[in-house]
């Protein structure tokens, strides 16, 4: 092996040695390049003892030098460099550059034009399907992708490398990243059962900004690896996501059982298809953190529920949301929850209305700020409605049914609508809740919202007379008791005495 | 003599007694849990009733029953009294103040015998009008926090939480006066321990009326009043 390596310098010697066609200049050069052959190539060629053909190595004299360039006609170029070691460590070692570049030879060293870079290297590419036949190379269904993908500008080197081509099961990279990224960091796209396309290019800055820029391509993509890459057929696209997002429950998987629970997961179940799946709301490649920007998973709700996302964007936890970047007024989840939503026209959930009102609405710390009344659940629940609704919850766990609807927050406040009634006359608001009481007790009249004392501790100037009244039996039911207890106690004694 | 019976009450009284006794044993268990119904044992109770909405129509159901027995019992008394067939016992006048003052005395030991009283004693009238005067706001109130939206079209809204703060606190006195001081004088109080019966078996005896209402006795008997407030005294300080 070694001898035959060493055939290219006892080429040049014998060339020096006859001088039969040379002058004295191209002897002088003959010799020096010996010099550079006897001190630098050989220990890139010699390492492995790796068999390269004598037109090659006639080619690398020149090509394996930095400095050759090709220019083309939009006046960008391209390195005519080719790195001796990684074409020896390539599958196709053995291949002449002719066999390639089949233009050229020892002789030949055509000058060709390429309008640009794209044109040249599909132009060379070319020479692969020589060997490489349409009909062999489909039976990969990478390959298969595309070669059918007429717009893509695919050539094999893009994938697969020029000069440095190896074999596909003993390639290796730094990265899986890397290997993956080699393919989908083109512009191609796959084509579903129903004629859909999908673009498979995984951006790549999208990914690093990703809070799972550290996970490998195969931790989500399971089943696909360096060595294998199934092919897979779905219906549509959709039916890619669908099962794509099968795969974040590997990890979340306190999640995945959360969102079974939920009305999203119901309806994909009961066949609809437009159900939300895990990357419908976090991204597939480009999950973030939704952590503090609140905004952010308001707006992904509205993607799938534009009309109720409008409607809230005026109220007046939208409206601080939006307007002022308020952190503290509730989104969507905080009420709905992320996972396991449920249908909010459901008893259940209409029943537990007070309580989500009263996560921020009888908290003191929240409430402060904004100079509104933490009485508001209390007054609520101590109330009519609110005695009746706690009831109602708790004889339904005991599989009593009571059907009858009970006012909820919501009812008079709206859901989404929520606004405040500060800024509105008090007998908008009160001819506004005449209409709602209306609604369950038919024969309200004007004065009847007069009957509930807004959420407030009577007082001497909001309602008088419920005031005074109370004030009263304040003070006289233990004056009263004590007087009774005071009088039977006198009574036991006396009788003692007497005794 | 000692164990002669005298009689007290009339049958209607011992029923109209029942009857108080049996609403306002429900209107109270069914009220009051309501009043406090966070604490477990009116939970208990309202789930036992079959759930909030059947605790409160058996309240507004037995609060009929109430009203008609405190209305009839009114319009009875009125009439009585009006066409001087009963004598006005129970109305409140000064000798109640006085024997109130005058049994206070005693039982701190500046008096040497307790106040002497007639049909009824000032303890009493103070029960039956407590409970008659509650009775008649109950009615009303209850009535107000039944139909709100049909008082709200003729009085202004503040009435039904003025009605409910009336009724509520109202009922929980009334609750306070017969539970104390009621079951104290009937059942608890050491002249009469274990049970008052004369109220369910109309009859007294007279060993308890030389006691307890010696002035009615003496005009029952007709005799001299010294001789039955001797034989009180007598008797009231010697056992």
């Amino acid at each position: 092996m070694q001898a035959r390596l060493l055939h290219f310098p006892s080429l040049l010697l014998s060339y020096i040695q006859k001088g039969c066609f040379m002058n004295g200049t191209i002897k002088t050069i003959l010799i020096l390049l010996f010099c550079f052959w006897a001190f630098m190539v050989p220990p890139v060629l010699v390492k492995a003892g790796v068999v390269i053909s004598d037109e090659t190595q006639q080619c690398l004299v020149c090509h394996a030098k930095h400095g050759l360039t090709k220019v083309f006609e939009n006046n960008k170029s391209i390195e005519a460099y080719v790195d001796a070691g990684e074409f020896r460590a390539s599958v196709h070692k053995e291949l002449k550059c002719s066999e390639c570049h089949t233009d050229f030879s020892g002789e030949k060293h055509p000058k060709r034009r390429f309008r640009n870079s794209e044109q040249y290297k599909i132009q060379a590419a070319l020479a692969c399907k020589r060997c490489h036949t349409n009909e062999q190379l489909k039976t990969k269904s990478i390959h298969a992708a595309v070669l059918d993908d007429e717009k893509g500008s695919h050539t094999c080197t893009n994938c697969h490398g020029s000069h440095s081509i190896k074999s596909v099961s003993k390639k290796t990279y730094k990265s899986e990243e890397q290997h993956c990224l080699k393919c989908h960091g083109q512009e191609f796209s796959v084509e579903f059962k129903n004629g859909e396309k999908l673009s498979l290019k995984v951006e790549m800055p999208m990914l690093q900004a990703s809070v799972h820029k550290k996970l490998s391509c195969s931790d989500c993509h399971f089943g696909f690896s360096q060595a294998q890459h199934p092919q897979r057929n779905f219906r549509s696209r959709r039916d890619f996501f669908i099962a794509g997002s099968e795969t974040c429950r590997r990890c979340h998987f306190d999640k995945y059982t959360k969102s079974m629970e939920g009305i999203h997961y119901a309806k994909l179940s009961q066949g609809n298809l437009d159900a939300p799946v895990c990357t419908d709301c976090h991204g597939s490649h480009t999950v973030v953190r939704f952590g503090s920007n609140r905004t952010l998973i308001a707006q992904r709700c509205g993607k799938c529920h534009p009309q109720t996302f409008d409607i809230y964007a005026k109220s007046a936890h939208g409206n601080a949301l939006f307007d002022e970047h308020n952190q503290d007024v509730p989104v969507c989840i905080d009420c709905h929850t992320a996972h396991n939503i449920e249908n909010p026209l459901s008893l259940d959930y209409r029943e537990k209305i007070p309580d989500l009102c009263s996560n921020c609405h009888a908290n003191k710390a929240i409430m402060g700020k904004y100079g509104l009344s933490t009485d508001v659940v209390k007054s609520y629940l101590s109330d009519f409605h609110g005695v009746t609704l706690s009831f109602y919850r708790k004889q339904r766990e005991k599989s009593d049914k009571p059907s009858r609807l009970i006012a909820v927050c919501t009812d008079c406040h709206g859901t989404h609508s929520i606004i405040s009634a500060r800024n509105i006359a008090p007998a908008l608001v009160k001819a506004n809740l005449v209409k709602r009481c209306q609604v369950c007790h038919k024969d309200a009249a004007g004065n009847f919202p007069d009957t509930w004392l807004s959420h407030y501790e009577p007082t001497l100037t909001s309602a008088p007379l419920v005031f005074i009244i109370s004030l009263i039996y304040k003070i006289f039911t233990p004056i009263l008791a004590i007087g009774i207890i005071l009088q039977i106690m006198l009574h036991i004694w006396r009788y003692a005495v007497n005794r | 003599m000692a164990h002669e019976k005298i009689r007290r009450f009339s049958n209607w009284r011992i029923v109209e007694h029942w009857m108080l006794l049996l609403t306002f044993g429900v209107l109270v268990i069914t009220g009051l849990s309501q009043k406090f119904y966070t604490i477990d044992i009116s939970q208990w109770i309202i789930f036992h009733l079959g759930g909030i909405d059947r605790a409160r129509l058996i309240h507004r159901c037995t609060g009929v029953i109430f009203s008609l027995i405190t209305v009839a019992h009114i319009l009875a008394g009125i009439t009585g009294i009006a066409l001087k067939k009963w004598p006005p016992s129970m109305f409140i006048n000064k000798e109640d103040i006085s024997d109130l003052i005058h049994n206070i005395r005693y039982y701190l030991g500046m008096e040497k015998s307790p106040a002497v009283f007639g049909r009824y004693n000032y303890r009493q009238k103070f029960e039956y009008w407590g409970v008659l005067h509650s009775g008649v706001l109950m009615m009303f109130t209850g009535l107000i926090l039944w139909f709100p939206a049909l008082i709200t079209r003729f009085l202004p809204g503040e009435v039904i939480p003025a009605a409910k703060a009336l009724h509520t606190n109202q009922a929980f006195l009334m609750f306070l006066i017969i539970a104390l001081w009621h079951i104290y004088n009937s059942i608890f109080s050491p002249e009469v321990f274990p049970l008052d019966t004369s109220i369910f078996t109309g009859c007294i005896s007279r060993e308890r009326m030389i006691h307890e209402h010696p002035v009615e006795l003496e005009s029952i008997e007709g005799g001299p009043r010294e001789r039955v407030v001797h034989e009180y005294q007598e008797a009231g300080t010697g056992s």
